[in-house]
């Protein structure tokens, strides 16, 4: 009789066993599929809202002056715009969403406006995300809240600046800030209204934050450096505590609390696993008399494990997903419908390290029931 | 065929050292019907399970066709029992998850190769039990489950069957038709060491040896 016919027949025969087994397989991989999907949510949100407070990454020309940018945000010297496609072609960098941006002061109806223009995003290869931001399509604008307001432009409304008819593809909200005066269109488009072809101001990136120890900005400086030698980096700093510090918490809370999830679950699934074994002492005596050497009996008990593991990784991850797109758009509630969703690499691991795991934890049982000694066990029933 | 020579084993418990069996020599050849009788205590089970290759003695040496089976590896006296030695018990010993064939099909599983789903419903039908073959052993009659396990021990064509207490359990009728069917694999030239203490199985046996604390009287 094949020993996988036995395990399944003697599943189906302890089936309480079996399933009580599955629970607490389960109950862990739930737990960290639902941490992972809401970690990862996390992360595009935190994305989402550094973007509402803009990149925390600048690159801008070594000529620029840095008092300038400081003081107004907006570099008075361009370089060139084949700078990006240096940037987004390098491999193993901490940096993604590179953003070419070309700024400038310009007068429209009389008003003083900041004509930005932007480039789609572009990552690194192999870094390929979401992007962080709307992409504006060529001939079309994004008109700032105060602009809007003063000149009654409207969503549709065909603008012209600077001889460059531009259609108004939406109206910004309210932002309190500089983005109130700011029109913005293709990189393209604002590069031909301001005379400088083929230039850019700065490439705008968000940093991974992968430098734990030691000066990140003094590492990123380096490391872009090395890249753009004719190029100056500024990293702002309150974005990038705020991202490093919620990381932190995050793997903090999942560092305290995974080992209590893993150790319960192991010892409930040992303690199933004992209980088994000890069920099935006169089995394993008669297996033994019959001579069945020890590997075949291993495998009786952890070809089960094995089948626990596997049935555990699916309802967990089935339940830990549950969980996530249930409760997850109470805590995400910006992104919630677009950044909470199954993470099928999740179910590939899960069913790769579950099965490994109850097999771990029913490693002792399967040893006690291997050195059992057949005599004594049908002398004793 | 068997030559147990001083085969002795000491039992370490708290209260002291105890001599299950004590210096027993004995030879069984082919083709005899033993029983080995004594009360409960005596060390018969002790003397079986030595004789099964599943208890080492503490002293003395069982030579199973010329070969010392305490002498081979834990592997090596695995397939030993599996190829020369079946099994009856007084508990039956069935897996109560596996169906009558499947219970008797389970002493093929330690031997490689063999697959004896033929011979197994034919060892049914000779045993009377072909009407219950898909039957699992909560719905067997006690004579029925002790029908089964003479199946399975007779599975893989064994030189020897090794029955302890095998009508311990039963009604006089259900008894006889189990002592029967050992005699009947006897007569076709198996040997049968039969342990027991009820007087059933001597009327069977070719020869009886009896055992009184762990010694032969």
């Amino acid at each position: 009789m094949p020993i996988i016919r036995m395990i399944f027949k003697e599943v189906w025969h302890r089936k309480v066993n079996f399933l009580l087994a599955v629970l607490a397989v389960t109950t862990a991989v739930a737990f960290l599929v639902a941490f992972f999907t809401a970690s990862k949510a996390s992360e595009r949100e935190t994305a989402r809202l550094m973007l509402s407070m803009g990149y925390n990454l600048h690159v801008i020309a070594k000529d620029a002056d840095i008092g300038g940018f400081l003081m107004i945000g907006i570099p008075d010297k361009t370089m060139p715009e084949a700078y990006l496609t240096k940037l987004a072609s390098q491999n193993s960098i901490s940096y993604n969403h590179l953003l070419a941006t070309l700024e400038g002061k310009t007068k429209w109806r009389g008003m003083d406006v900041v004509l930005t223009g932007l480039a789609p995003e572009v990552c690194p290869p192999g870094q390929q995300k979401q992007a962080m931001t709307f992409s504006v399509e060529p001939g079309t604008a994004y008109v700032g809240h105060r602009i809007a307001q003063e000149f009654q432009v409207q969503k549709g409304d065909t603008i012209d600046v600077n001889g460059k008819k531009l259609k108004v593809e939406r109206c910004l909200a309210e932002s309190g800030g500089l983005d109130d005066m700011r029109i913005q269109c293709r990189l393209q488009d604002a590069q031909e209204i301001l005379g400088l072809p083929g230039q850019i101001t700065a490439i705008k990136a968000v940093d991974c934050l992968c430098f734990e120890k030691g000066d990140p900005v003094a590492a990123l400086r380096k490391e872009i450096g090395s890249i753009l030698p004719e190029a100056q980096v500024f990293q702002v700093k309150s974005l990038a505590n705020a991202r490093a510090k919620q990381r932190q918490m995050i793997r903090n809370i999942f560092a305290v609390m995974l080992p209590f999830v893993i150790i319960a679950c192991g010892v409930w699934i040992g303690v199933l696993a004992v209980m088994n074994v000890r069920d099935r002492r006169p089995e394993i005596g008669l297996l033994r008399a019959l001579g069945y050497d020890t590997g075949k009996v291993m495998l009786l008990f952890l070809g089960k494990a094995m089948l626990v593991g596997l049935f555990g990784a699916a309802a967990g991850f089935l339940l830990g997903t549950e969980l996530g797109l249930q409760f997850g758009p109470g805590v995400f509630e910006i992104t919630a419908k677009t950044m909470l969703r199954p993470e099928l690499s999740l179910f590939v691991r899960a069913s790769i390290l579950a099965p490994l795991f109850a097999m771990v934890a029913s490693f002792i049982p399967t040893v006690i029931a291997i050195t059992y000694d057949p005599a004594t066990t049908l002398r004793e029933e | 065929m068997l030559i147990l020579r001083d085969l002795t084993k000491t039992y370490r418990t708290r209260a002291g050292e105890v001599k299950a069996l004590d210096g027993v020599s004995l030879r069984i050849d082919k083709g005899e019907f033993v029983a080995v009788c004594g009360p409960s205590g005596s060390g018969k089970t002790t003397l079986l399970m030595m004789v099964a290759a599943m208890l080492r003695p503490s002293r003395g040496t069982v030579r199973f066709n010329g070969r010392d089976i305490y002498e081979m590896t834990g592997p090596a006296r695995a397939k030993f029992r599996a190829k020369n030695i079946g099994f009856v018990f007084q508990m039956f010993h069935l897996v109560p998850y596996l169906n009558v064939v499947e219970n008797v099909l389970l002493a093929a599983g330690a031997v490689h190769g063999r697959d004896g789903k033929t011979r197994a419903e034919e060892l049914l039908q000779r045993l009377g039990l072909q009407h219950r073959i898909g039957h699992r052993p909560s719905e067997l009659s006690a004579g029925e489950k002790q029908r089964t396990a003479i199946a399975r021990a007779l599975l893989n064509q064994p030189k020897l069957i090794l029955a302890d207490e095998p009508t311990g359990n039963l009604d006089l009728e259900n008894a006889r038709c189990v002592l029967e069917h050992l005699q009947s694999f006897q007569r076709d030239g198996g040997t049968v060491i039969v342990a027991t203490h009820g007087p059933a199985a001597k009327e069977f046996a070719t020869r009886t040896i009896d055992l009184q604390d762990g010694q032969l009287a």
